[in-house]
């Protein structure tokens, strides 16, 4: 009952802020300079079928017309599009009209989702023991390298590493790992650890400082007045407390890691959302690239709630509510 | 008693040297990384308000006879596949960056001062509706308003500085409401008040330094982020508008034809993570020494 | 007097605060027998916690320990390797801290907490350690205590986690608890109550107990002998009877003076205008005479030796028995 109240209104809050971001990407590019159907550049990516067939390009911009109800006052455009939105009635690509939206991002959405979650999951995996072993050396030269190559990794973008990455194995040693394409490990691994590195930098240091302060408390003095051992102190007690802490920081790791997809996506060639996104707004194709940022929107909240459940799962001090 | 004499004694050099920021600089300057990337964005600045005049092309003039042509004293950092000087383009491109990168910091900083201090200070539904707006940016990347606003606004300089520092106003706006907060019950000016400290003391010894540290260091870390920003929508195609150098164009244009020119990557992709690494140290180290104890 | 437990000789305790260094102990010498409570009593400051805790190798990383030894059954405490030391605590010696809403591991079910203990010490298997957490849950009072197995410590008040604290430093039935301060965040009618249980658990199990308190009031309530610290120095050592009758030192004056009843919690023990030194370089005279109302030149110019004024009464001060008589 308690859960139900819980997941009821965080599902509210998420369709609300979904609601918003819709009226106001809409709004905005409705006042853009070519309007939502930017017609000069439609006219373009459209010509060779306005050439070759005048008759089905005029049928297609009236079909346009009709769905977005480009007619009716503002308003009521954008409740319309927040219902085909929200029915998951996405309609065609203005760019691409014989390509639904929905088929386009049923095969890029998954992409960037395991790019994402698997540079969250990469961080983690290193960070975390890049960070005890700063914490429990400090100020020594292990602590001092990991830190610094942490601050490399927060300062350096996911893009600048990735064009480094094409550049090196792309040039200087061939074959070793590809540059551009998705579907096997191996093509996985350079977008992944490009869009990790920052991630790692940030969970390294958080892990830290974190098992730093742990480790003052008075709950560490009394477990070793149990006489528990160096090691099940550390493990047990210091980082077992620190995690929870750590837990906070995955939900915006995760949307930061979004937008690094979109990046490293152009950058590796992966037909991934990101590749979709900034195709669909240098092409003007705002119902793809509304459709685009509300998925991508959707899942780092629904990601978000996740991650809140699971720190009320791992610190029996906190309450969902 | 000995002590109290020595102390009114010393008491002149010890108000300065016991002033809170002179403390924080202090701090600051043992910190080696920071006072090394305090160099380097000096220098930057400095190269962002020269460049255009030390640069030896104009970023406009390509130089047909050396396209792709590597380092040489003509052109110190090779030129690029339509013979552009990759040197003076680097040195425009720390122009604009700065504009760009300082432009909407202030902006963002601006509508979260008015913000921030109308919703602290009014409290009740202002309050409110401010912090659900603050949710509601915090909610999804701030990269993909500014793409809209791009779309919106166009991709000249100062279309870039709104579409990225108009996002960016929900960090400042919770900052600046909770110093607010702090400052109107805040133990430390309530003791102080209560001890009978004249009122401009108060602010300046406590007030002051609280809030001037936590700015400096928010904004610190806002200049970095909104450099990467804006590289960031030239990666994605939504950048500055070529011919006009930047950080960005000049990345994605390397990532797409390097094959045999490196130098096209290597020297605009070391000065800008140099850049970014160096803003991230004077943002750190102004954190360590305004806030000792938080440091993490 | 019965045999030594733990014998602490010329312990020398200094931090390292950067800039300088503060002498935080400064040869304490003290034994506790078999079976004695012996209060350690001082200000804050005043080294009481550090010196047992320093030989326990329980003080932060900056704390050195410069001379000394503090034997336990016979076996120096401060030159053991740290497995050595781990293998001691909790098992022969138990600690009860002040503060039993931070002294808690917040994430973890208070019963492994205090089955932690014996299984790292290999007290007792599973099975056993879960059934005699029960039943020390059960002594310290606390009900249900099947069901209380489970739960955090947030879900316990103040006093009920000070129960949970002295069932984990029992656990492994130690010669020796040391309390460090154990009732002083705790409600009036809980102190009392703490007070009450550990004193039977001491009688039941027969192990010596050494209470540090700020407290003069709960030091003479509940122990045998009173070592009353002054900055890392002991002022004087005697039997309770003796520092309730003939207190020998001023500053032991000023504390009896000041008890009014015990476990008041708001009253601080500070009876003598003026604080507490911290010491920043080795004592060269008496720590106490800038605060002393019978502090003479000789007191500001030589150290005072702790010496036996009368049998089992030891007192660090040049005019002793000009106090002793002016408090007749």
């Amino acid at each position: 009952m308690f859960y139900a109240k819980f997941f009821a209104k965080r599902f509210v809050a998420i369709v609300i802020t979904l609601a918003a971001v819709i009226a106001i990407s809409y709004i905005m590019m409705y006042c853009s300079p070519g309007g939502f159907m930017n017609t000069t550049q439609l006219a373009s990516s459209l010509a060779p079928l306005a050439a070759q067939d005048p008759a089905a390009y005029q049928k297609l911009m009236e079909q346009f017309q009709l769905r977005y109800g480009l007619n009716l006052p503002l308003w009521h455009q954008v409740l319309l599009y927040e219902w085909h939105t929200f029915t998951l009635n996405f309609g065609n690509s203005m760019q691409n009209p014989t390509l639904s939206i929905m088929s386009q991002l049923k095969t890029a959405l998954p992409i960037s989702v395991i790019l994402a979650f698997s540079s969250v999951v990469l961080s983690v995996v290193v960070g975390i023991p890049m960070g005890i072993i700063a914490a429990i050396k400090r100020n020594t030269w292990v602590d001092y390298l990991v830190t610094t190559l942490s601050m490399f990794g927060q300062a350096i973008p996911s893009f600048v590493l990735a064009v480094i990455f094409v550049l090196l194995f792309g040039v200087e040693w061939q074959n070793v790992l590809p540059v551009t394409g998705w579907g096997t490990v191996p093509e996985a691994v350079l977008p992944v650890v490009s869009l990790a590195a920052g991630n790692i930098g940030v969970v390294a240091r958080y892990m830290r400082g974190s098992l730093i302060e742990t480790m003052r408390q008075d709950f560490i003095r009394t477990a070793k007045a149990k006489g528990v051992k160096y090691w099940p102190l550390v493990l047990k007690h210091g980082v077992k407390n620190s995690l929870t802490a750590l837990i906070t920081v995955i939900g915006p790791q995760f949307a930061f890691s979004v937008v690094g997809a979109v990046w490293v996506e152009n950058i590796f060639a992966i037909p991934g959302l990101g590749k979709v996104i900034s195709t669909a707004f240098t092409n003007f194709d705002f119902p793809l690239a509304i459709t685009a940022v509300f998925i991508l929107g959707a899942t780092i909240m629904l990601t978000n709630l996740a991650v809140d459940v699971i720190y009320a799962v791992m610190d029996p001090r906190v309450k969902l509510q | 008693m000995a002590i109290a004499v020595s102390q009114s004694q010393q008491s002149v050099r010890r108000a300065r040297k016991n002033s809170p920021m002179y403390r924080a600089w202090q701090r600051y300057r043992r910190n080696g990384f920071a006072v090394a990337g305090l160099g380097w964005v000096i220098l930057f600045f400095i190269i962002g308000i020269i460049g255009p005049w030390i640069a030896p092309y104009s970023y406009t003039y390509a130089d047909f006879l050396h396209m792709h042509s590597g380092p040489s004293w003509q052109h110190l950092f090779g030129t690029d596949t339509v013979g552009y000087d990759v040197f003076s383009q680097i040195l425009y491109s720390v122009r604009y960056a700065l504009e760009i990168a300082l432009g909407a910091t202030c902006v963002s900083f601006l509508i979260g001062i008015v913000l921030g201090l109308w919703a602290g200070l009014s409290g009740g539904i202002i309050d409110m509706i401010v912090m659900r707006a603050v949710d509601f940016m915090f909610a999804l990347p701030s990269f993909f308003f500014a793409l809209i606003l791009v779309v919106l606004l166009g991709k000249g300089i100062f279309p870039m500085i709104l579409a990225i520092g108009v996002p960016g106003w929900a960090g400042y706006a919770r900052l600046i409401r909770s110093l607010v907060l702090s400052m109107r019950n805040g133990e430390m000016v309530e003791a102080a008040r209560a001890l009978g400290a004249p009122q401009w003391h108060i602010a300046r010894r406590y007030m002051f330094p609280n809030v001037v540290g936590s700015m400096v260091v928010s904004l610190a870390f806002g200049i970095p982020y909104d450099l990467t920003a804006q590289a960031g929508l030239s990666i994605v195609g939504m950048g500055l508008n070529p011919p006009m150098p930047s950080f960005g164009n000049m990345l994605a244009q390397a990532g797409a034809n390097i094959l045999g020119f490196p130098w096209l990557l290597y020297f605009p992709a070391g000065v800008f993570a140099i850049t970014l690494l160096s803003f991230l140290f004077v943002a750190d180290g102004l954190q360590e020494a305004f806030n000792p104890k938080g440091g993490m | 007097m019965a045999e030594a437990l733990l014998a602490i000789d010329d312990l020398r305790v200094q931090f390292d605060r950067g800039e300088d260094e503060v002498f935080a102990v400064n040869g304490v010498s003290f034994s506790i027998a078999e079976g004695e409570a012996l209060g350690i009593v001082g200000e804050s400051g005043s080294g009481k916690s550090v010196t047992l805790m320093s030989a326990l190798g329980l003080i932060r990383e900056n704390g050195k320990i410069m001379a000394g030894t503090a034997k336990f059954q016979g076996h120096d405490l401060l030159k053991m390797r740290p497995r050595q030391l781990e293998d001691i605590r909790g098992r022969d010696i138990g600690v009860i801290f002040q503060d039993p809403m931070t002294s808690l591991n917040p994430v973890m079910r208070i019963g492994d907490q205090i089955m932690e203990s014996m299984l790292t010490h290999q007290y007792a298997g599973r099975r056993e350690a879960f059934e005699r957490t029960l039943q020390l849950l059960h002594e310290m009072g606390i009900p249900e205590p099947k069901a209380r197995f489970r739960n955090y410590p947030h879900e316990f008040s103040g006093g009920m986690r000070q129960r949970i604290m002295i069932a984990i430093a029992l656990a492994c039935e130690p010669q020796l608890l040391i309390a460090d301060e154990p009732t002083t965040a705790l409600d009036v009618t809980v102190q009392m109550q703490i007070l009450a249980l550990l004193q039977e658990q001491r009688r039941k199990k027969q192990m010596s107990i050494a209470m540090i308190t700020h407290d003069f009031g709960v030091a003479t309530n509940f122990c045998d002998r009173i070592i009353v610290l002054y900055a890392g120095q002991i002022m004087e050592m005697a039997d309770t009877r003796q520092f309730l009758l003939q207190p020998a030192h001023p500053y032991t004056m000023g504390l009896k003076n000041s008890i009014i009843e015990i476990g008041q919690r708001d009253r601080q023990l500070s009876p003598i205008p003026g604080m507490a030194p911290t010491l920043t370089e080795p004592p060269k005279s008496c720590s106490f005479a800038s605060r002393c109302p019978f502090a003479t030149e000789r007191c500001r110019s030589e150290l005072p030796a702790l010496r036996e004024i009368s049998p089992n009464h030891h007192v660090a001060c040049h005019r002793a028995e000009e106090v002793l008589a002016h408090a007749i």
